[in-house]
C-alpha cells in the first residue's frame, strides 16, 4: 500500500489527474487510514510541488495541473475524512466584489488553494455584499477570500467585513483580501485577517489561519 | 539621365505576418464568431442581434454568420483625426502614422518628494498632463494615474478628464466608468467645439473599451460601445488577454481570439448605427508563469502587438498598440531596456496609437520620470525610422570628389546643411570623461530627474477659457448630484 502512496506523491508532481484520483480511491478501498493518505501521499506530494515552485523548477501551468490532481484526490477523500482532518483542508469561498470584473488573480489563488487541499467555492465576479454574506451563512467556510482590482471597488471589501459583523458571523470566518491596488495597510484598516499579494502567499496565509 | 525600373525605399520596412498568414488568422476568427460565438450581458445588444441574421442561444451566446461580419467590418472609416482642446495639436490615426502616448488609471505613484509609493491623486494627473503637454515626442494623453481623492468613486472619470484638460492640450484617450460616464465626457469635450455636430468633425478623444477575454462582453462595456455607435464617437475595443490564462498560449491563437472579440464589437455597432470610427487594439501579452504577473515588459507583448498591427492595416482599421512600459518597480536598467525595445518594435510596426508609455510595475505604478526618459527614446527611434535618402545631393558624389583623399568635411557647407537632420539628444551624455566629472558625474537618472523638475516648474499649458471651465464644472456637479442620491 505504501508503494501506492509514493505513486500518489509522484503523480501529483507530474500532474497525473486521473491516476492520482484512482490511486486515492484504491487506497480508500484497501482500507488505509484517510489521514495517512492525506499526510503521506497528498500533502507529501504537494510539499515537493511547493518547493519546486519556489525554486523555479516548476511553473504555474505545472503547479496548476498538480493542484487539479490534488482536487481529484480530495473529492474522493473528503467524505471519509474525520472532522478534524477535514477542517485542516477546509472550505474557502473565493469572490470578486461588486462592480469588479477582474477574476484571473482570484481564480489562480483559488486553484492554488485547491492544491493545498481546500474545498474552494467560487462565487465568480461582481457579487453583491448581501450575496456574499448569505453564502458565508450557508456554506460556513473557514476562509473567505475577497478580490478587488480597482481602487473604485476596494471599499466593497470593507463593506463585506462590516456586513459580516452586522450579521454576527464575523468571528466564524477568516477573511483574506487580495488584488493589485490592495495593500497590507488597507487590509488592516478594513479589519481583514490577512493580505495576500499573490496566490502562493494567499495559500500560505489560508493554511496558517486554519491552523489557528 | 534618370533611371527607369527603380524602387526607392524611403523608410525601413517591417512586418511580422505575411498576407497569407493574416488571411489565416482572419479566416480562423470568422470561424470563431460563427461557431463558438461570444457572450453579451446587455439586453439591448441581445435584441439587436436577435433582430439580425445572428443567432442567440443559451440566453446570451451570440453567433454571427460571416456574411454579416464581413459587411460590418468594412463600414468603419479608414482614418480618424483627433484635435486637442486648443486646436494646436492634431493627430491622424491611419496606417503607418505612429503616435505615442501614455496609459491610464495607475493606482499608485512614487511621491517625488518622499520617494514613497502612495495612492495617485488629482494633482498627480494634472502634473502628468503638463509633462505630456510639454514633451515633443508624446502625441496623445491618457490619464497616466487614476484620480482617487474625489468625493464619489463612481464619477471619478469626470474629475479625471478635468485634471487632464487642465494640464494638457493634446488629443486624448479616455477611460470611463460606464455609459453615463462616457456621455458626460463627450458632453464636456463637445464644449470645446461648440456643439455635438461640430464635435463630430473634430473629436478630441477616443473612448477606451475592453471585452473580457475570452469572448465575453459585460454590461458597461456594451453600454459604452452602443453610445459610441449612436454618437459616432471614435472608440477602441481592445482585448487584454493574458496568453496562457485567458487566451491560448500561442501568439497566433491569442490573435485569432482577440480579432474575433473586436469583430464582434464591429457587428454590434453596425447593427446599432453603421460607421462608428473603430480602432483595433489589444494589450496582447503573457501571464508570467512564475510570478503570475500580467507582463508589460515581455517580448511576446511586442511581437503579438506588431502582428496585430499587420492585421489592422490589412483590415483598414487604425491600431492601438503598446510600448514604453515595464515590469520593473523603479526606473532602472530593466525599465530602460523594456521601454526602448517595445517602443521600437511598436514604431516599426506602424501602429496608430502606441500607449502605456511611462507605465512601471506592470501597469500599477506611475512615474513622471519614465515619461521624460521615454521621450528621449522615442526621439531616437523616430530618427532611425527616417530611412536613407539616395538622391544626388545625399549620395554626395560631387562633394566627395571636391574634398578628395585626406581632406575634411567639418567646414563644408554640405555638413552645415545636413548635420541638422541628425538626432540631438537632450538627456543622454556624450561628453568626455573629464567634462563629465567636472559637471558633477551625473547619471542618466539624475538628468531625467532634473529635467522633470524643470518641466514641472516652468511649463504651463494654455489655460481653459473661463466660460468653458464653468460649463465643465456644471457637468461634473450634476453627475455628483445624480450619484449622491
Ligand atoms: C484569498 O484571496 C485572494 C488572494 C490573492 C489574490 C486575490 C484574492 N486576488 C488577487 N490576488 C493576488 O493573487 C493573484 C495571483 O498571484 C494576483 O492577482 P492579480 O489579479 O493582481 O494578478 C493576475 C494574476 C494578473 N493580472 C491581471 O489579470 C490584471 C491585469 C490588468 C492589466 C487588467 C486586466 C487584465 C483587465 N482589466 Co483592468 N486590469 C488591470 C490590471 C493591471 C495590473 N497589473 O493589475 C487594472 C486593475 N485594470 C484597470 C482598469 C482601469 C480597468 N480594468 C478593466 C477591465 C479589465 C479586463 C476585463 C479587460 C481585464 C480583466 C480580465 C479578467 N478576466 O480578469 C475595466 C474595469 C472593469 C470592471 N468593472 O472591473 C477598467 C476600469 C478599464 C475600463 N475603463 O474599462 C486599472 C485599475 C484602475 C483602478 N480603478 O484601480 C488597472 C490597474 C490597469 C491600469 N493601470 O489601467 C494578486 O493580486
Amino acid at each position: 500500500m505504501s508503494e501506492k502512496l509514493g505513486k500518489i506523491a509522484d503523480g501529483l508532481l507530474h500532474g497525473k489527474i486521473d491516476e492520482v484520483g484512482e490511486l486515492t480511491q484504491e487506497l480508500i478501498n484497501d482500507g488505509m487510514d484517510p489521514e495517512e493518505i492525506l499526510q503521506k501521499g497528498l500533502f507529501a506530494g504537494m510539499d515537493v510541488v511547493g518547493k519546486k515552485f519556489r525554486d523555479c523548477e516548476m511553473f504555474i501551468p505545472e503547479v496548476l495541473r498538480s493542484a487539479k490532481a490534488m482536487h481529484a484526490a480530495m473529492e474522493k477523500l473528503r467524505p471519509v475524512l474525520s472532522e478534524e482532518s477535514s477542517s485542516k483542508a477546509g472550505t474557502v469561498i473565493m469572490v470578486t466584489v461588486q462592480g469588479d470584473l477582474h477574476d484571473i488573480g482570484k481564480n489562480l489563488a483559488g486553484m492554488m488553494m485547491e492544491g493545498a487541499g481546500f474545498n474552494v467555492i467560487d462565487m465568480g465576479i461582481d457579487r453583491k455584499t448581501e450575496d456574499i454574506v448569505e453564502m458565508v451563512k450557508k456554506e460556513k467556510p473557514q476562509i473567505l477570500g475577497l478580490s478587488a482590482l480597482l481602487t473604485t471597488t476596494m471599499p466593497k471589501m470593507g463593506e463585506v467585513i462590516n456586513a459580516l459583523k452586522e450579521a454576527g458571523i464575523r468571528d466564524q470566518v477568516k477573511v483574506i483580501v487580495g488584488g493589485a491596488p490592495v495593500t497590507d495597510d488597507f487590509a488592516q484598516e478594513i479589519g481583514a485577517d490577512a493580505y495576500a499579494p499573490n496566490a502562493s502567499i494567499g495559500t500560505e496565509k489560508a493554511l496558517e489561519l486554519v491552523k489557528g | 539621365m534618370p533611371k527607369i525600373n527603380q524602387t526607392i525605399q524611403t523608410t525601413p520596412s517591417f512586418r511580422v505576418l505575411s498576407e497569407n498568414q493574416i488571411e489565416m488568422i482572419y479566416s480562423a476568427a470568422l470561424d470563431v464568431i460563427q461557431s463558438t460565438g461570444a457572450r453579451f450581458h446587455h439586453e439591448e445588444a441581445l435584441e439587436l442581434f436577435k433582430n439580425s441574421e445572428a443567432v442567440v442561444t443559451d440566453g446570451n451566446l451570440v453567433r454571427v454568420p460571416l456574411s454579416l461580419v464581413e459587411k460590418a467590418i468594412k463600414c468603419h472609416p479608414r482614418k480618424i483625426n483627433l484635435t486637442g482642446r486648443t486646436g494646436k495639436y492634431k493627430i491622424k490615426l491611419e496606417k503607418d502614422v505612429v503616435n505615442f502616448g501614455t496609459g491610464s488609471d495607475l493606482p499608485f505613484t512614487y511621491d517625488r518628494e518622499t520617494g514613497e509609493r502612495r495612492r495617485t491623486n488629482y494633482n498627480d494627473v494634472v502634473n502628468a498632463a503638463r509633462i505630456v503637454d510639454f514633451l515633443p515626442n508624446l502625441d496623445f494623453f491618457m490619464s497616466h494615474g487614476i484620480v482617487q481623492d474625489v468625493p464619489n468613486p463612481q464619477v471619478y472619470d469626470r474629475h479625471q478628464f478635468m485634471a487632464m484638460l487642465k494640464g494638457c492640450t493634446k488629443p486624448m484617450v479616455l477611460t470611463c466608468v460606464d455609459g453615463d460616464g462616457l456621455k458626460d465626457l463627450w458632453k464636456m469635450a463637445s464644449l470645446f467645439r461648440g456643439g455635438e455636430k461640430e464635435y463630430r468633425l473634430e473629436p478630441l478623444f477616443v473612448t477606451y473599451i475592453e471585452p473580457i477575454s475570452p469572448l465575453k462582453n459585460d454590461k458597461t462595456a456594451v453600454e459604452k460601445l452602443l453610445f459610441s455607435a449612436e454618437k459616432g464617437i471614435p472608440c477602441m475595443y481592445t482585448p487584454c488577454p493574458s496568453s496562457g490564462a485567458t487566451a491560448p498560449a500561442t501568439m497566433a491563437g491569442m490573435l485569432v481570439q482577440s480579432l474575433s472579440e473586436t469583430m464582434m464589437a464591429s457587428v454590434l455597432t453596425y447593427l446599432k448605427n453603421p460607421g462608428m470610427p473603430l480602432i483595433m487594439g489589444g494589450v496582447t501579452t503573457v501571464l508570467d508563469m512564475i510570478t503570475t504577473t500580467y507582463s508589460y515588459g515581455a517580448p511576446e507583448l511586442s511581437l503579438a502587438s506588431a502582428a496585430n498591427t499587420d492585421i489592422s492595416k490589412w483590415l483598414g482599421l487604425p491600431m492601438f498598440s503598446t510600448g514604453g512600459c515595464t515590469d520593473s518597480k523603479v526606473l532602472d536598467e530593466q525599465a530602460a531596456i523594456e521601454s526602448a525595445t517595445s517602443n521600437f518594435y511598436a514604431y516599426l510596426s506602424g501602429a496608430s496609437l502606441v500607449h502605456d508609455v511611462g507605465y512601471i510595475d506592470s501597469g500599477v505604478n506611475a512615474s513622471l520620470e519614465s515619461l521624460v526618459m521615454n521621450d528621449e527614446i522615442i526621439g531616437m527611434i523616430r530618427q532611425m525610422g527616417k530611412g536613407i535618402n539616395t538622391e544626388d545631393e545625399y549620395l554626395a558624389l560631387e562633394l566627395i570628389d571636391k574634398i578628395g583623399p585626406g581632406g575634411e568635411y567639418l567646414t563644408s557647407e554640405h555638413t552645415l546643411t545636413h548635420y541638422k537632420n541628425w538626432f540631438q539628444p537632450r538627456l543622454q551624455d556624450r561628453s568626455d570623461y573629464e567634462t563629465w566629472v567636472r559637471e558633477g558625474q551625473k547619471t542618466m537618472n539624475d538628468r531625467i530627474r532634473e529635467e522633470t523638475d524643470r518641466i514641472l516648474k516652468e511649463h504651463q499649458p494654455e489655460p481653459i477659457d473661463d466660460k468653458i471651465q464653468k460649463e465643465l464644472e456644471q457637468i461634473i456637479d450634476a453627475a455628483e448630484k445624480r450619484h449622491s442620491k
